[in-house]
């Protein structure tokens, strides 16, 4: 069984670059990249059909500034291999674009079983590329799975819905996108597999390689279109209590609720 | 223009953020027709009355088994027919979990990309903007989509509901569909739904955790802060989902809404899944993280641990 996870490589959250400072990448440093989240959602699920079906997983990283960091890291929580995917040619902030170039991988990979991907394309706020990539390649998914049992026919899949939850069952073959729940809670690295991530060789390929030209994954065939980018200046200000000891914080915070009337309790 | 909405049904009603995004698309100038699509194994008149009332022109309704609950391919079936009679120039959900599986769909088959989460829409000349935050609201991205049919969904709980709608019945037209087995690749087995004992709704405080409580027995602080405020308990779904607090108390697009005049936000980084369902008059956030999403929304934040704030809060209180 082989299974393709899609990952993505994002600026840390904790990184404090505010607003459009957090996009640009020229203030942005290699510690800051880590794997998003909600794709180490991903990788623990194809990691558990490792462990219980003795999977192949294979991860591959098209989106951030140094995607070699990322695959390794997958690698070390325990993927098999890893492909990466660096082309300045790729456009990758529009999630149509993005699935085209995903499925030009999985073209060139030729066999594999399952697909998984975060729910979240978090550079982009994008949640989008789970839905197309299935419509792209003709397959059956399930967006939003919160938990996975392999059954005879496929899956049986728990997924996100407003007000509970639904269980659904997907074939064998097809996509799955993992949110932030306790089944999908990622592991962390061992050290026999930084070890192996130190050691892999992770191929890197190309738009070119992958038959996809710049008129159909660059900037001029994106259909999403950017007309602005700015700062959201905020119509009220935030009380901040960021210094001192516990105790002097919450006196700090209960003279200021009183000080605005701010009534506590019913 | 014409909009194309998809109607979303929750519960034998017309979901919330489905309205609010009518009623949103009756106030942008330059939006003259709102159509709207129903789809179940039954469509009640109810149903179409209501969407009327909040200025729907005209609904499609498709009625079949198949339909009863939402699967992808289905509703994509349905919903290529139903964009091919209607002609819109723009198709748009709801960002429920349905309208965020149905939308990129749509997209693809037409050959574009999507706007999502959606929090305004503008037309400028012949274009529509869609105004889309990021970088935990910090930020805002406006685009345009290139194509003969715009896709876009809206965040949850970006537009309010009218409450007092005064719209007529609406045009129907009824659209039969067939559907084959490779429609049916997907099988549904039950919906589990989430118990809700306890109504949030009409709570004046409420104290709410988040992942970083850190436990279920770390729980007993928020319950017993609550307490001392004569509040209600809530939380976030990572929280339920690990059981840390009954199902019921969760908070947000998955759980339920809330309006308190007060609002504490312990350990709860402020994802919008959970900030969609808090509409409060007072913010106060703690939180370790001082880049949290949270802080942008409260109106008082502590920067520090809630377990060595939360403690001394309830004693000075008590005290």
């Amino acid at each position: 069984m082989k299974i393709i996870v899609f990952i993505e490589q994002i600026v840390s959250t904790q990184v404090k670059l505010q607003g459009v400072d957090y996009f640009d990448s020229s203030r942005v440093s290699e510690d800051d990249l880590v794997i998003n989240p909600s794709s180490k959602n991903a990788l623990e699920g194809a990691l558990k059909l490792k462990d219980d079906l003795s999977a192949e997983v294979t991860a591959v990283c098209v989106r951030g500034l140094k995607p070699n960091k990322a695959l390794r890291e997958a690698i070390a929580m325990g993927c098999t291999d890893a492909i990466e995917v660096v082309d300045e040619t790729i456009h990758t902030d529009d999630p149509l674009l993005l699935a085209k170039v995903y499925v030009g991988i999985l073209e060139k990979i030729g066999e594999f079983d399952l697909v998984l991907l975060g729910v979240e394309e978090q550079s982009t706020s994008s949640y989008a590329i789970g839905a197309m990539l299935s419509e792209k390649l003709g397959l059956p998914s399930v967006l939003y799975a919160e938990e996975l049992e392999v059954i005879d026919t496929g899956y049986k899949i728990g997924h996100v819905l407003e007000g509970g939850r639904k269980i659904v069952v997907m074939p064998k073959k097809g996509v799955i996108s993992c949110s932030d729940s306790q089944y999908f809670t990622p592991r962390y690295t061992s050290m026999r597999g930084i070890l192996t991530a130190k050691r892999a060789v992770i191929p890197v390929w190309t738009a070119a390689e992958l038959g996809l030209s710049s008129n159909v994954v660059g900037k001029e065939a994106a259909s999403l279109v950017e007309v602005s980018f700015s700062n959201i200046v905020l119509d009220k200000e935030s009380y901040m209590i960021t210094e001192g000891e516990p105790e002097e914080k919450v006196d700090n915070l209960l003279s200021k609720l009183k000080e605005d009337e701010v009534k506590l309790g019913v | 223009m014409k909009i194309l909405v998809f109607g979303q049904i929750r519960e034998e009603t017309i979901e919330e953020n489905t309205l609010g995004v009518i009623n949103k698309l009756a106030n942008v100038s330059g939006i003259t027709v709102i159509e709207s699509a129903l789809l179940g194994g039954d469509v009640s008149n109810e149903l179409i009355e209501e969407l009327g009332k909040h200025g729907v022109n005209k609904v499609y309704t498709v009625k079949a088994p198949e339909l009863e609950v939402y699967l992808s391919r289905p509703y994509v079936k349905s919903f290529l027919e139903i964009i091919e009679k209607s002609e819109p120039n723009l198709v748009i959900a709801a960002g429920t979990v349905y309208g965020e599986d149905l939308i990129p769909r749509l997209a693809v088959h037409h050959g574009v990309s999507c706007a999502q989460r959606i929090t305004d829409l503008t037309v400028e000349g012949k274009e529509f903007h869609f105004h889309t935050p990021v970088r935990d609201d910090q930020a805002m991205k406006i685009y345009k989509i290139e194509g003969a049919i715009k896709f876009a969904t809206s965040r949850s709980g970006a537009f309010f509901v009218n409450e007092n709608p005064s719209g007529g019945l609406p045009d129907i037209e009824t659209v039969e569909i067939s559907f084959s087995d490779e429609d049916k690749l997907v099988k549904h087995i039950e919906i589990k739904k989430a118990e809700r004992t306890v109504n949030l709704k009409d709570a004046k405080v409420i104290v709410a955790g988040g992942r970083g409580v850190g436990g279920k027995e770390q729980f007993q602080i928020i319950r017993d802060l609550a307490k001392i405020l004569g509040g209600e308990i809530g939380a976030t779904r990572a929280c339920t989902d690990v059981n840390w607090i009954e199902e019921t108390y969760e908070i947000g697009q998955t759980g339920q809404s809330v309006s308190p005049d007060l609002y504490i936000a312990a350990g709860i980084s402020g994802a919008p899944q959970h900030l969609s369902g808090v509409k409060a008059k007072t913010l106060i956030a703690i939180n370790t993280d001082e880049g949290a999403a949270i802080f942008n929304y409260a109106d008082y934040g502590i920067v520090g641990d809630l377990h060595a704030i939360l403690p001394i809060l309830k004693q000075k209180l008590q005290g």
